[in-house]
């Protein structure tokens, strides 16, 4: 245990203020939050709440106005463009509301992409990629664009190329946003599987329902964050 | 990523928008083809001139009068034997030219007649295809016979030329005996045609043709290719001396060489200026797929967003969209060499001499890698520097 459950993410103080015009406005307000390696966890917030705004700061796509942040002990705010380029590829991995899949390649080119930027063997990359995709049932649908699979298996084909480099993080934004309720409970399976197996996951909502399956549960209101307790 | 498997990604990129590419690749295409055709044409003049200049020896130098018409101050053939005195000249023939009605039989045209010394037969490859040529005995007698080139020996006798060896012809009503006929030279690259010409011995020609107006050309031979030049000083000098009133400003001296050099020169303008024509054809087209690249760019901006947030670095984004501009671009130069090579069959019929060659295809190949790397770089480069979360966030 004990080296196990440090954070894997440790986020305090974030601030974030977006300039537009001459007003200011200040979307996250002291955010400090803390992930342990094997947590399932739901950040719960109305729209416009500010909680894309949190992901894409601890997926290290976007910067803070001010805090501090260390990814897997990392101090993420002191590096580079490269290196956080590759902190993406080997120690995130990403699942949108829109799938965010590359409409001109088919499931598994889009799944091996990442294992791709990582200078993996093709080979072995593709042999990667197609094991993730038969384990998340898309065995038959190796070959198939995106604009020829349900929403559902989009999204399972999403995790597959999140889960596939093996990464400390998944971060999901409203992963159900856009499914019906059977591919919703299905997706929430399969991180509930993933979780099982030892996979930390970092979730964004907006729906009650969705977030009461993680193991807990942030909310985000206003720019502020509370914990399951203390919800005003 | 890999370059193999980076290049994988560009053509399924490419090959998914053929319309597209094709388009933005016709610029490319004709910019190819004309830099094919360029060199192609380039190459034909190079060898027609070559060829022209094949056949006259480099060591060959005219003296003629600088100006046409009336001359104050001919040269004479006493000229013509104080040049054979230089060291540096092997051979000097004063040599007249005329135009007149030559007539045979009933037949009658206007043609040249060239009047030499016999020994210019030997040095300029004048061979005898039926009869005898022209011999001392005729220069000295002032015999009127003349010998046929092969191409008007044909035109007057309706393509029998043998029946002519024996019978009169008239020059300006003058009556000669042909007694012979040269075989075909072709083209000397001297500026009168031989196998047009009745050629007549030197004297015959000042005596019965030209009289008082004889106005002769030398032909001078160098000892050797080295020794052009000194063969010209002493051209020079020796015309300043005879000629003390008008001196050698009133001659020109052309050389076989330095022509060569004119001929070569005007055929390089030539190139160049087409060359130039295709550059610009490159530009333009390069302003076109630096736009649509910049139209692609935007497109996929989102794509662009999923890319880093996947783990592309900066250089794998820059590479991706570069490559995908050279790769429609030599798509294009591929294309454009085909079609300059369709082009060449329609240039000869044009009597343009064009010969197509490997050089012209990697120049215009080149060329066409240029246009993609350069235009292709900017857009590519707009790409890279997109933060990943505005590139995500696009809509
Ligand atoms: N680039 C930006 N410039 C200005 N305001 C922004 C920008 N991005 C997001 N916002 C604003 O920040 C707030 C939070 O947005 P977001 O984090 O996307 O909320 P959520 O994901 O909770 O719906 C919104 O009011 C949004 O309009
Ligand atoms: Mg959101």
């Amino acid at each position: 245990m004990g080296e196990n459950r440090l954070p894997v993410v440790d986020a305090r103080d974030i601030v974030k203020v977006y300039q537009s015009g001459s007003e200011q406005l200040k979307v996250l307000d002291h955010v400090s939050i803390q992930v342990r390696r094997k947590d399932f966890i739901a950040i719960l917030g109305p729209s416009g709440s500010g909680k894309s705004t949190l992901m894409h700061i601890l997926g290290c796509l976007d910067l803070p106005t001010s805090g501090e942040y260390y990814l897997d002990g990392l101090d993420v705010l002191r590096l580079k463009e490269n290196q956080l380029a590759e902190i993406r590829n080997k120690k995130l991995g990403f699942v949108f509301q829109k799938f965010n899949l590359l409409p001109r390649l088919t499931a598994i080119q889009n799944v091996v992409l990442p294992l791709l930027y990582r200078g993996i063997d093709e080979k072995e990359a593709m042999k990667l990629a197609e094991e993730k995709l038969s384990l998340l049932g898309l065995g038959e649908r190796l070959n198939h664009k995106p604009n020829e699979l349900s929403g559902g298996e989009q999204q399972r084909v999403a995790i597959a190329r999140a889960i596939v480099g093996n990464p400390e993080v998944i971060l999901a934004d409203e992963p159900t946003g856009n499914l019906d309720s059977k591919s919703t409970k299905d997706v929430i399976g399969v991180f509930q599987e993933l979780n099982k197996q030892g996979n930390t996951i970092v979730m964004i909502t907006h729906d009650v329902e969705v977030a009461r399956q993680a193991n807990k549960i942030f909310y985000i209101r206003d720019g502020k964050i509370y914990d399951d307790g203390g919800l005003p | 990523m890999r370059f193999k498997q980076l290049l994988k990604l560009v053509l399924i990129n490419v090959s998914q928008n053929k319309v597209r590419s094709f388009l933005t690749t016709l610029g490319v295409i004709v910019g190819t083809a004309t830099v094919f055709l360029v060199v192609a044409i380039g190459k034909g003049g190079e060898a027609q001139v070559s060829e022209q200049f094949s056949k006259l020896n480099v060591g060959s130098i005219m003296v003629m009068p600088a100006q046409r018409g009336k001359v104050v101050d001919p040269l004479t053939k006493k000229d013509a034997q104080l040049f054979t005195e230089s060291d540096n000249i092997a051979h000097a023939f004063p040599v007249l030219r005329g135009n007149g009605d030559i007539n045979y039989a009933d037949f009658s045209l206007n043609g040249g007649f060239i009047a030499i010394p016999p020994e210019f037969q030997q040095s300029n490859n004048l061979t005898i295809q039926q009869g005898r040529a022209l011999e001392d005995e005729d220069e000295k007698k002032k015999n009127k016979c003349a010998v046929l080139g092969a191409e008007l020996a044909n035109t007057l006798t309706d393509g029998n030329p043998s029946e002519i060896v024996g019978q009169s012809i008239t020059i300006n009503r003058r009556k000669f005996e042909v007694v012979g006929i040269y075989n075909r030279v072709g083209d000397t690259g001297s500026p009168f045609s031989y196998d047009d010409a009745a050629f007549i011995a030197y004297s015959v020609g000042e005596k019965y043709l030209l009289g008082t107006r004889a106005n002769p050309t030398i032909m001078v031979e160098a000892t050797g290719l080295e020794t052009v030049q000194a063969a010209i000083d002493d051209i020079t000098y020796i015309l300043n001396e005879t000629h003390r009133m008008g001196g050698a400003e009133q001659f020109r001296i052309l050389d076989a060489g330095s022509r060569l050099a004119a001929a070569q020169e005007s055929a390089r303008t030539m190139s160049l200026l087409l060359l130039a024509v295709a550059v610009v054809v490159l530009i333009v087209s390069g302003i076109g797929i630096m736009n649509v690249m910049f139209v692609t760019v935007k497109e996929r901006t989102g794509e662009i967003g999923i890319l880093k947030a996947i783990g592309a670095k900066k250089r794998e984004i820059l590479g991706q969209f570069l490559a995908e501009a050279v790769v429609i671009s030599l798509a294009g130069g591929v294309l454009g060499a085909v079609l300059g090579f369709l082009a060449v069959p329609l240039l000869k019929y044009l009597e343009l001499p064009a010969v197509p060659s490997v050089g012209g295809i990697v120049l215009g190949l080149t060329f066409s890698v240029i246009t993609g790397v350069f235009f292709g770089f900017y857009p590519a480069w707009k790409a890279a520097e997109l933060s990943p979360i505005d590139a995500l966030r696009y809509e």
